[in-house]
């Protein structure tokens, strides 16, 4: 190897990894480049029919009017608080699994093994939130193919009145009607979609983490795999960044 | 490499079991990126709530979940430290498909009607 100076000077002159990763990890990258563009393309559709609705008789519903319930504190509306509570729980369950990641590369096998269980359990919460979401959604009506939540004006002006924030608000009789077909699919498709990323998530995470108490990564040498799997789960955090951007705040 | 029995030698680049030797930046960053990310999201929360809906607070939401992105994309998935050649492999494609795709959105998007 007296040349190898020379020949690791050349980045594409082989002999070495121009993107000085391993393969799995690459592969991973590329996988979730792909998975953006899916992602990317669900929400461009999403906002395609939604703004085809502008100016319609039945308008497209506001998010707030319909996501502003919280578990134990039915009858209140709070808007936006439940998807904060969910974001929050994605976003710590994100930097435990960082830790992860930092505590392999110190081979710290208790600690690898501690951050995972953090981890698995935020995700875990996480689907707990969207089970109730969904829950909640579909006891209103929400259907693949029906959506209750067509507001009306005098139900948008109900809600102007009584909807502050923390007080008790219920429907009334004429305030809503059959609306936009595609708010209800729509909704399920996406947070669906991503909700199976979180579900496969932690499918994985549990087995990275049987892994990581069996000692396989131990006699292995490194935690790489720890790694790869903490690449998917910040990438299913960055969905839900946009997936809460688009469905919740605007 | 005519001998059969010829093993790696330190660090000779084998493609398929090439692992770089991981470097560590210690928890300090990742607090600090866990906090700011949670900063934003309460930022989001008051905007909802303070500003009134239109054009310039949905720019507001989509910059700051840029700026989630970003920091996520950069730190937490380690994009950042990787090397040059991997760091524009997936920015580059990512930012000009699904810019082109919101571009596309924001062109065609009053041509279609579905009601």
């Amino acid at each position: 190897m007296s040349n190898s100076a020379t020949v690791s000077s050349k980045t594409w002159a082989g002999g070495r990894s121009p993107f000085n990763v391993s393969y799995g990890k690459l592969m991973m990258w590329v996988f979730l480049l792909s998975d953006a563009f899916t992602f990317s393309s669900l929400l461009v559709g999403y906002g395609a029919i939604r703004f085809s609705y502008s100016g319609s008789s039945t308008p497209w519903p506001d998010p707030s009017a319909i996501f502003n319930h919280f578990p134990f504190a039915h009858g209140y509306y709070l808007p936006l608080l439940f998807v904060s509570l969910m974001t929050f729980i994605l976003i710590f369950s994100s930097v435990t699994m960082v830790l992860a990641v930092e505590a392999g590369h110190r081979k710290s096998k208790a600690e690898v093994s501690k951050y995972m269980i953090y981890t698995i359990i935020g995700g875990a919460a996480f689907l707990g939130c969207q089970a109730w979401e969904w829950t909640q959604f579909i006891h209103e009506g929400g259907r693949l193919d029906t959506n209750n939540f067509g507001i009306t004006a005098q139900g948008y002006e109900h809600l102007k009145e009584a909807g502050k924030f923390g007080n008790h608000f219920e429907w009334m009789a004429g305030d809503r009607q059959p609306g936009p077909v595609p708010f209800a699919s729509l909704f399920f498709i996406v947070t669906g979609f991503h909700g199976f990323h979180v579900l496969s998530g932690v499918v994985i995470n549990i087995i990275i983490w049987l892994n990581v108490i069996y000692g396989t990564y131990e006699r292995r040498g490194h935690y790489e795999m720890v790694e790869k799997v903490g690449l998917y789960w910040h990438f299913v955090d960055l969905v839900w960044v946009f997936v809460f951007t688009f469905y919740y705040l605007i | 490499m005519s001998n059969e029995h010829h093993h790696a030698a330190e660090g000779e680049y084998i493609p398929e079991t090439y692992i770089p030797h991981p470097e560590t930046h210690g928890t300090k960053t990742l607090w600090r990126v866990f906090f700011i990310l949670l900063f934003i999201t309460v930022i989001d929360f008051a905007i909802y709530f303070i500003a009134p809906a239109g054009l310039s607070r949905n720019i507001v939401f989509i910059a700051l979940g840029l700026v989630k992105a970003v920091l996520i994309v950069g730190i937490f998935m380690h994009l950042n430290y990787e090397a040059k050649f991997l760091r524009w492999m997936i920015a580059l494609p990512a930012a000009v498909f699904i810019s082109y795709l919101a571009w596309l959105l924001l062109l065609e998007g009053s041509f279609v009607s579905t009601y």
